[in-house]
């Protein structure tokens, strides 16, 4: 029986190419996009967990609170881990652990500048990141101990063991190797090329002793059979009890779960990733759901051509329930191949899907769980996308089919209508949510930042730079397309200090209020391209502009002067006077509403920041950067020579934004091709409904446009009937995305007006096709037929 | 062999009640050969639907084979079919997606008779029906004629005790027709029961007996002598 199932099957699929290849894609492309959500999916969910003591480490974060709203970040003293392991006995280890850093590596003639990370010595036993030489227990023992990827024992090493082996840092001190990291696992967020002693950082940077200074992150790892709360219990009040007056509070989150939970609001986690985790899941069930509607369409219209077939089947003995077998078998048929479609399709795009998304995605044909998954996923789609047909089929009455007078009942007609209205609602709601990311990313892209992005560039102050810059900096402007250079303590992209130590005459002590604070040196107006509303920028024509300030419209707003300029402010002691006002520029993302910020000339003995900011003429960035280059090697020849364009990193730092427009538009394109693949099947089977009905009309004279206008309507009110549905429910999704945004865009009504003339032209586009085929019919044939 | 009594069928629309068979009563012995005849939408299709289990009576009493089955479930009347009723229709009705030996198995498969003995039934009854060199034919390479000795043969396939041919000469020229009339009557002559509803007096000759409908009824039975 079985046998005979599958031929009638597979010679139906041999006789309706066309439509067996409509089916079997239209399935194939929802399962691709499903699968390859899937793996997205997962590999974000695996993400850090692959850690021995995942269940025992926690990242330590700290809520600050200013101004009555609470901050958290992921940031403590420098002195926090030696501590708290001391002071709380539950947590067994902790660790320091520094933002990326990148020195200079020498040995012998080699050189670079190297990306990692400065740590405490018990980290590679809470991690599981392994050694291929060396031990975890004692390889970051010593102060002056680094631990190596194999790619940089390669590149410095090569052919020797790097075991006991001396690198020169920074052109400072001396490091010796203790070990050589395993490749770091794809799943582990945290990536570096080396380990090196947090002490050795610490010691250049003292600030960082300061329990009132916030900046390198911990991870403790607690004992076994600790409870979390008891220890955060514990650290509520740590820090005010080594500092006090000072308004921080530090509580623990479980790491494995910090990749995915990393936004917070007023002290409690507010998403992150997981966002997107849950965006995208839904998105894979909701194409997946619009193809199996679309099989469920197509599949009953073709039910017209097998109702004569299920007849004699009938009349022969088959039972209903035979029936339902058979055509969920079929469907199941159908399903399986789609599956195998899906899985070289997927083959196909998965590399550039993993440039898409930035993973290292793979099928994993070895896995059992990947063959049970994809099982699973084929059987589920089958099912689901043959029920539907297969109870519509079987019930067909033998006497009706055989005669050939098979009508549908309006119940029937119904729910095939309401499944093409939900189709197209989930499509409407795609393609809306599509138009607002495009809309937002466009406003990112060219939102005016209240500085010239174009044509300014940066480059790391450090070595002899560090020393000389004001040579530099002479020597630079001579260069051919060399317009401005200044300097300062925050890149371009992000000022990321902050201080509450800022007073002025007249302000409410009880207040704590944050003002972010750069330190820069002459010309940096000129060079960002910021605005001055009032005053002037500094200048070295006036001896005493080192304790002078320029403040932003926000700081201005805050310390609420009328008139700011000429009036006395405080910054760490530093009693000095406002020069000028900046109309406010975007000094963070524009995740975040502008900062009161406070710049300051750079003292002396801080050196003169971190960074020389360079604005090239227009038009002459190759000319800018060969000048730039040969300056800096002959400045500095022990460093490499790198650089960064202002307006590609702050492109850089949407990139989630970015990757998520690619894909919506993606996805949304895909889910209204689905749908459209449905919503053919269904004036398919319409226009072989009312075959009779047209002949009759153009016997009795009805034009081939009229009886157009009379299929589309129908159709037309269905796409109607789904906006209504999608665009309130569109709105309220990406009125919610959009919260993510401190600056961000209004959905207009030209979104809805763009979104709904779309899907109701496709959508009259895919029906006429053919409806016309149907209204020219010769009239003749079809009512011969009848 | 079939009794019915009183049997009624209403189809009804919303404005509309149409009464389809009015009372209709008769008996069929086995062995019988019986046709029916009548003008179109006196009912004769609708009572061959019923007393082949295809469709349910409104009203009255039909007995088949001893047992009382006008008011069976969908699963039971779909067992009686199989086991004991073939179909003949003037469409043929052959599937085109099978060949002519996979319609010809069809009855056999949901009547889960086993591969050899349902090999050899097949081809006995291909033989038979002389149709056995296009049995790996699909029903569209075929002539009409051909079409319905296959359905013949697949309603016989399964030694039904009772056929019933809904003008199975209908769709054929006189020699093809009379070449299936010719095979109903050896089947009747080999025990089966007969009961075929026509609009051709011709083939109306060959059966023992004609019951004669009008509006829902039957009006009058002539035996065949």
């Amino acid at each position: 029986m079985l046998k005979n199932y599958f031929k009638t099957a597979w010679r139906n699929l041999l006789n309706n190419k066309l439509f067996s290849f409509i089916n079997i894609m239209g399935l194939a492309l929802g399962m691709t996009c499903s699968l390859l959500i899937m793996l997205w999916v997962k590999d974000e969910l695996a993400m850090d967990k692959f850690h021995a003591n995942d269940s025992r480490l926690y990242r330590v974060m700290e809520n600050q609170f200013f101004s009555g709203a609470i901050s958290t970040f992921p940031s403590t003293p420098g002195i926090f881990a030696e501590n708290v392991v001391k002071d709380i006995p539950e947590i067994q280890m902790a660790s320091q652990f520094l933002w990326e850093e990148e020195p200079l590596f020498t040995v012998n003639d080699t050189f670079d500048k190297e990306k990692g990370r400065y740590v405490q010595k018990d980290f590679l036993k809470m991690f599981s990141f392994k050694l291929t030489k060396g031990d975890v227990a004692t390889a970051l023992a010593r102060p002056d101990a680094v631990v190596l990827s194999k790619k940089l024992a390669d590149k410095y090493f090569k052919g020797q063991d790097p075991m006991g082996k001396m690198i020169r840092i920074d052109n400072r001190e001396n490091v010796i190797v203790t070990g050589v990291l395993d490749e770091i696992p794809k799943s582990s967020s945290l990536k570096f090329d080396f380990l090196m002693s947090f002490d050795l950082w610490a010691k250049q940077n003292t600030w960082a002793k300061d329990w009132g200074n916030n900046g390198p992150r911990c991870y403790v790892m607690l004992a076994p059979n600790t409870s979390l709360e008891k220890v955060n219990a514990k650290l509520k009040g740590y820090i005010k009890s080594k500092n006090k007056g000072s308004n921080v509070e530090v509580f623990l989150q479980n790491y494995g779960e910090s990749y995915l939970y990393s936004n917070w609001e007023d002290g409690k986690p507010n998403g992150g990733r997981i966002e997107y985790v849950r965006i995208f899941s839904v998105v894979a069930i909701v194409i997946l759901l619009i193809a199996c509607i679309n099989f469920m369409n197509l599949a009953t219209a073709r039910s017209l051509k097998r109702s004569r077939e299920i007849g004699v089947r009938k009349v022969v003995g088959a039972s209903k329930r035979q029936l339902i077998g058979q055509f969920i078998g079929e469907s199941l048929l159908v399903s399986f191949m789609a599956m195998g479609a899906a899985l070289l399709i997927v083959l196909f795009i998965l590399p550039s899907f993993n440039a898409l998304t930035d993973k290292q995605l793979a099928l994993n044909f070895g896995d059992a769980s990947f063959w049970s998954t994809i099982i699973l996923l084929t059987l589920l789609t089958g099912i689901i996308s043959g029920s539907y047909p297969a109870l519509f089929m079987s019930s067909l009455k033998p006497i009706v089919v055989l005669k050939g007078a098979l009508k549908i009942n309006p119940s029937a007609a119904f729910f095939r209508k309401a499944l093409v209205v939900f189709q197209f609602s989930l499509s409407i709601i795609l393609i809306l949510g599509m138009i607002v990311v495009y809309r937002q990313i466009d406003f990112i892209h060219n939102k005016n930042l209240g500085f010239a992005r174009e044509d300014l560039l940066f480059i790391p102050l450090e070595g002899e730079l560090a020393k000389n810059f004001p040579t530099f900096k002479q020597e630079l402007l001579k260069q051919p397309g060399i317009k401005n250079v200044t300097s300062a303590s925050s890149s371009p992209l992000e000022v990321g200090s902050s201080t509450q130590g800022v007073t002025w005459p007249g302000k409410d002590t009880t207040k704590l209020i944050l003002f972010s604070s750069n330190p820069i040196s002459y010309d940096y107006i000129n060079t960002m391209g910021i605005q001055l509303v009032n005053g002037r920028d500094f200048s070295n024509g006036y001896g005493t502009d080192t304790l002078n300030y320029l403040v932003n419209e926000a700081a201005a707003r805050k310390i609420g002067y009328k008139d700011p300029v000429g009036k006395e402010l405080t910054m760490w002691g530093d009693k000095g006077t406002i020069i000028g006002v900046m109309k406010d520029f975007h000094h963070n993302s524009l995740h975040v509403p502008i900062e009161p910020l406070i710049l300051r000339l750079v003292k002396k003995d801080w050196g003169y920041g971190s960074f020389v900011i360079i604005r090239s003429e227009a038009g002459k960035t190759k000319q800018a950067l060969a000048s730039m280059e040969k300056m800096v090697k002959q400045f500095n020849p022990g460093f490499p020579f790198r650089y960064n364009f202002t307006d590609q990193e702050i492109s850089k730092t949407y990139k989630t934004e970015f990757t998520v427009n690619k894909l919506s538009r993606y996805f949304a394109f895909l889910a209204i091709f689905i749908s459209c693949l449905g919503l053919f099947g269904l004036v398919t089977f319409t226009a072989e409904q009312r075959t009779k009905e047209i002949g009759v009309r153009k016997v009795l004279g009805a034009s081939v446009p009229g009886i157009l206008a009379m299929l589309s309507k129908d159709f037309l009110r269905l796409v109607l009937i789904a906006i209504v549905i999608a665009s309130p429910l569109a709105w309220w999704a990406m009125h919610k995305w959009l919260q993510d945004f401190a600056y961000r865009i209004d959905i207009g009504w030209s979104v809805f007006v763009i979104a709904d003339f779309a899907a109701i032209a496709i959508a009259m586009l895919t029906v006429s096709f053919q409806a016309v085929k149907a209204a020219r019919a010769n009239p003749v044939k079809s009512l011969r037929t009848e | 062999m079939i009794k019915i009594s009183n049997l009624e069928k209403i189809y009804r629309t919303e404005d509309v009640e149409t009464v389809a068979l009015n009372k209709v009563s008769f008996d069929v012995k086995e062995g019988e050969f019986v046709a029916i005849m009548g003008p179109s939408g006196c009912g004769k299709s609708t009572l061959l639907n019923i007393l082949g289990l295809l469709d349910d009576p409104d009203g009255g009493s039909f007995v088949f084979a001893g047992q009382e089955v006008a008011h069976y479930n969908e699963r039971k009347r779909a067992g009686l079919r199989k086991q004991h009723i073939g179909f003949v229709f003037q469409s043929f009705n052959l599937i085109d997606e099978l060949t002519v030996y996979e319609n010809v198995e069809l009855p056999l498969l949901y009547l889960k008779v086993g591969a050899d003995e349902r090999k050899k039934r097949v081809e006995e009854v291909l033989e038979k029906m002389q149709i056995m060199h296009r049995k790996n034919h699909f029903p569209q390479q075929l002539s009409g004629g051909q079409q319905q000795r296959v359905a013949v043969a697949r309603a016989v396939v399964n030694r039904p005790r009772l056929i019933l041919a809904d003008e199975p000469t209908g769709n054929l020229d006189s020699i093809n027709g009379n070449e299936v009339m010719q095979m109903l009557t050896e089947l009747n002559d080999a025990g089966t029961t007969v009961i075929m509803v026509t609009h051709s007096e011709h083939d109306a000759r060959y059966s023992h007996r004609i019951v004669r409908m009008l509006d829902g009824q039957v009006v009058l039975e002539n035996v065949m002598i």
